[in-house]
This record gives C-alpha cells, structure tokens and sequence, in this order.
C-alpha cells in the first residue's frame, strides 16, 4: 500500500483535476471536457470555439494555479514544521502569509502590479521574508520554538501586518478599483487566472521545491534541536534559515497569485505524516500530492456553489482547516505527538 | 597528541561567566568524567568542545584543529555527541533516529549502503535497544530514548565520544551495562568523555576525573584524587565516602 500510495495520489489528484475542469454550473460540462481532450488524438473533430475558450483559457489555468499552488503551500508548511521543530508552524499560522499578504497590497496598491506580472510575487516574498525573519529571532533560540513563543509571535505579527494591510487598503480607499481588488484578494481565491498566473505558480512551485527536495535528508535532522544536528554534522542555524527562506519563496508563490488561502500549509503535513511517517524523503512528495488535490477540490467546492453564494476558496478552507488546528492543539497538550 | 583538547575555555552567558579558563585533554583510550554541581558549566565545556558554542575566550581543539573551523561532516566523523536533551517532536522510528548518525557518512541523496546498515545494527546492539528499534520514539520511555540517542552516536563511527548526563532516566541495569560499554570503547582505543552526576557509576570505571567548580577546573587526576573526600566536600558540599565502594570496577552485571 505504502509503495503503491504516490501512484494513488497522482491520480486522484488527475481526477480531481478533471472534475474541476469538467464539472460546473454552465456549459461546457464533463462531455465537452473529453470530447476536447479526446479531439487531441486527432481522430475527432475539437468541440465548438466557444467551449475550448473555457476550457483552455479560463479553467486550465484556473487549475494549474490550485494545482502548484496547493502544492507550494503544503511543502511551506512540511518544511516550517521541520526547522521550526513544530508541528503546529505553517505559513498562515506564523504570519509568513500576513507578510506575503502586506506585500502583494502595496504591490496593487501604489499600482506596481500593474507593471509587470512579476511585481506582486516579488513584493510578496520579500513580505514572507520579512516576517518570518522575525519570527524566527523572537520565537527561536538554539532550536528550541517552543509552541507557545512561536503562536504567540505568530498572533503579533499576524494582527500587526493584517493592520498593516487594512490600513493599506483605506488608505488608498479613494482608489475604489484598487482596493477593492486587495480585498477580493485578500479572501483568497482563484477566479480570472490567467495562463500568466499559472506560469507564474509553476515556475515558483518547481523552483523552490528544486531547492527543497535534495535537503530531505537534512530536514529530517533539523527536526533534532541544534546541538543534535550540528553534533551529525549539519550546520544547523544556517540550514534552518536557508530552507526557511524557501518555504517563504512557496508560500509567496500562491499568495501572490491566489491570495490567502488559510490552513493548507498546517493540515496537509499532518495528513501526509499519517499516511507515510515523519521522513522527509517521503513526506515532502505525498504532503505535494496531497496539498494539490486538496486545493483542487476545495476550488471546486467554491465553483459548484450556488453562484449567489461568492463562495471564496480561503472561506472554504478556513472553514475546513480550524476545527483541525483546534483538535491538533488539544491532542498536543496531552501530551500526544502529532 | 590528544586528539581532543579544551584550552583556557571562558564563556559569558548574559551577565555570568559560566566558563573561566577551563583547561583539559581527553586522549584515545581514555575514558574521562566531568564532575561537577548544577550549574557548574559541564554542559557548557561539552557544547564548546563539540563546536556548538564558540567561546568568548580559549580554543576547543579536534586533532589540533580549531573544532569550528572541521567541515561540519568531517568533524561529525570524528566527534560524536549525546547532548542532554533529546525530545524530538515528531514520531520517528528508534531506528529511523539511529540512521540519523549515518548522515556524516552519506551523500545528500546516496541511499543506505552495508556498512551503513551493519553500523546502525551494531549500535542498536551495544545499547539493547534492537527490541523497540521499530516503536514510534514518542511511545518509548525516557530511559529508552536515551538508548536511541547513545545508539545514533555509536552509529557515526566516530573515535571521539562526549556524553551529557548519558544514565539520565536508565534504570541500574541499564545504566551499569551503559557505563561498562563506554569503558570497554575507551579500552578498544576511543577517547570518551562523561558528563554526569553519576559519580559512583562513572568513578571507578574511568581513567581520569575533571571536577568543575564554579567555571574553573578544581581538580584533573585519577578519579580517586580527583574525587578524593576533601574534593567532593570543598565542590559539593557534603562529606562522602570514596564512590568506589558502591560499584567498584570488578562489578559486572
């Protein structure tokens, strides 16, 4: 099972990914869907302009961006919960994605997204950066995050940039189009991507879990305290610094391109140890799998909704992804690992 | 030459000085203990000695080279330690913790080879710990976990061994094989030094005992001038008895 497990993965995330593509309150529906890939083979002729348009331009990218962005998002949070030794860190939790958030704001804001596709990534990595930096000289000494230093800067440094990035959004309130554009995005949520947005979340997906994946064996040791790692010959500090600025690099992927999208990073590590243990080797590939299809299926969750609901998707999966914090900080404090 | 040396040790923690010139030399075949009360700085000369900490003043040397300036892995090879604590917060396998000491051994990506395996096995063997290699780490015992993490040192093969507080939590059994097992490295060549408030357990089976007080080395003998009365009550407080009279070396299990 456990061998056959990556495969199983894969395709239920293929599955997921047609039924998002296929599945949805107007046309084209499931048929069209196959008949367009089956026209592919050349043996049919390709379904009419109009359906092709849809499928092609504005649901393909629609969920190649939850794809890798789900992705990203689950190996930001494997990879905190390594170095941050703690299993309750995640980008949304420590305030990574507040920082991402702040920075994406003054991206649209003073309009330097509009510049250039790149700007509102860019803007919000150096935000992820930037906070989690400060989390981890508050939160952390000699490897030792505790739980309660680490929710507790998270919570400072979450309200702190989330002021941050409400004052942003009043402040530029005379430019109604603008802020009103943060806040849509601020929700979280994947409507209007473009294949720009999906180049944009693939190539940061592929590059930084490039950097991520040879280090499998080392985040394994980081999860010891310092003196243990750096006694097995891994210099720990500064592994723990590098592999947390690329977890930043992941979550400022998605959020610069899908807004916040709360709890992904916290819940899919946890699912993925269950099913395959605590070794990274393992771990980083099933919790990507596994973060991919999560966010596929919330997407569609939020597209098959009543279409008077607005459904967002970071709605969905806060809604799903709190009682499980919930319940993971209860199983901790008795005592039981996670 | 040692092949490990402390020289002239000094470290400020915040406004204290936990460490003042602290001076000594463990050399192959030797086993040595580092004594002391609470709060005397023996985690604190483990930690410098091992390159975790860099002092303020003095220098940890490895083969005559400052210990900071090995290549993390080469130095991992040679020096191994079993720090204090070793809580780990997710449920690895006892043998998935072990395996963690082949790192210093292996490429990023090279799989386990057979003296990897034979080295892990072996490790797990010293300290009986084969039995519940398999169990998630976070269900075994205090005395249990610390087996695992004397195995992952084993485990590195290396011919330098630093313990802190290593019979912490191990039942007499355990703890008496545990000593027994460092005495019989230190004969087959290892240097091994001891941190531990163990003195009755470590004291007759070591070749050399440094008694720390108060951030300085008090003594640097064989352990029954080191430990000798006048010593443990000027550094502990209390009049004893000679610690060889509760296990002396000829006791076996």
């Amino acid at each position: 099972m456990k061998r056959r497990l990556p495969l199983l993965l894969l395709l239920a995330l293929l599955v997921a990914a047609l039924l998002h593509l296929g599945l949805a309150r107007e046309r084209p529906g499931l048929g069209a869907l196959l008949a367009w890939l089956w026209s592919w083979t050349g043996m049919t002729e390709s379904p009419d302009a109009a359906d092709r348009f849809v499928l092609g331009t504005i649901r393909a990218p629609r969920v190649l961006v939850a794809i890798f962005g789900g992705g990203a998002l689950a190996l930001a949070g494997t990879v905190m919960q390594a170095t941050f030794r703690n299993p309750l860190a995640s980008p949304d939790i420590i305030g990574t994605a507040a920082g991402a958030a702040f920075g994406g704001a003054l991206a649209i804001v003073f309009g330097w997204a509009d510049l250039g596709v790149v700007f509102t990534p860019l803007l919000a990595l150096l935000g992820a950066v930037g906070v989690t930096s400060l989390v981890f000289v508050l939160a952390g000494a000699h490897g030792r995050f505790s739980v309660a230093n680490l929710l507790l800067a998270g919570i400072a440094l979450n309200t702190l940039f989330g002021a941050l990035t409400s004052f942003v959004v009043t402040f530029a309130f005379d430019n109604y189009t603008a802020s009103s554009r943060v806040l849509f995005w601020l929700m979280g949520g994947l409507d209007a991507r473009t294949w720009q947005h999906a180049w944009i979340t693939a190539g940061g997906f592929a590059l930084f879990s490039l950097l991520v994946w040879p280090r499998a064996r080392e985040l394994d040791l980081l999860t010891l305290r310092d003196d243990s790692a750096h006694s097995l010959g891994v210099d720990a500090q500064r592994a723990r610094r590098t592999l947390v600025w690329w977890a930043c690099g992941l979550t400022a992927t998605t959020v610069a391109n899908s807004g916040g999208i709360a709890f992904v990073g916290l819940i899919v590590p946890h699912l993925a140890r269950l099913l395959v243990g605590p070794a990274h080797r393992v771990l980083l590939p099933t919790a990507a799998l596994l973060g991919a299809t999560l966010m596929v299926v919330s997407d569609l969750g939020c597209r098959v909704a009543p279409a008077g609901w607005n459904l967002r998707l970071g709605v969905v999966t806060a809604v799903a992804g709190a009682p499980y914090f919930l319940y993971l900080l209860a199983r901790q404090r008795r005592g039981v690992a996670l | 030459m040692s092949k490990l040396v402390a020289d002239g040790l000094t470290v400020q923690l915040g406004s204290r000085e936990v460490l003042r010139g602290v001076s000594f030399a463990v050399a192959p075949g030797e086993l040595v203990l580092l004594a002391g009360r609470n709060g005397a700085g023996k985690s604190t000369v483990l930690r410098c000695l091992v390159g975790a900490l860099a002092p303020d003043a003095g220098r940890a040397l490895l083969e005559g080279q400052a210990v900071r300036s090995w290549e993390p892995r080469a130095r991992a090879r040679r020096l191994a330690f079993v720090p204090q604590d070793s809580d780990v917060p997710f449920d690895f396998s006892g043998r998935e913790l072990v395996t963690m000491g082949r790192h210093p051994h292996r490429g990023r990506s090279e799989p386990l080879r057979d003296a990897d395996r034979d080295a892990i096995e072996r490790a797990l063997g010293l300290v009986d710990a084969a039995s519940f290699a398999d169990r998630a780490v976070t269900t075994l015992s205090g005395g249990e976990q610390r087996r695992i993490a004397v195995a992952r040192a084993l485990a590195t093969e290396a011919r330098l061994l630093l313990l802190d507080e290593p019979t912490n939590n191990l039942d007499l059994e355990h703890a008496l094989q545990l000593v027994q097992l460092l005495r019989e490295l230190a004969d087959q060549g290892q240097g091994v030094l001891v941190a531990s408030h163990d003195l009755n357990l470590f004291a007759p089976r070591c070749d050399r005992a440094v008694l720390l007080h108060e951030g300085r080395v008090f003594a640097d003998a064989a352990p029954e001038q080191a430990l000798a009365s006048d010593n443990v009550e000027h550094v502990f407080g209390v009049r004893a008895a000679a610690p060889s009279q509760f296990f002396p070396r000829d006791f076996r299990l």
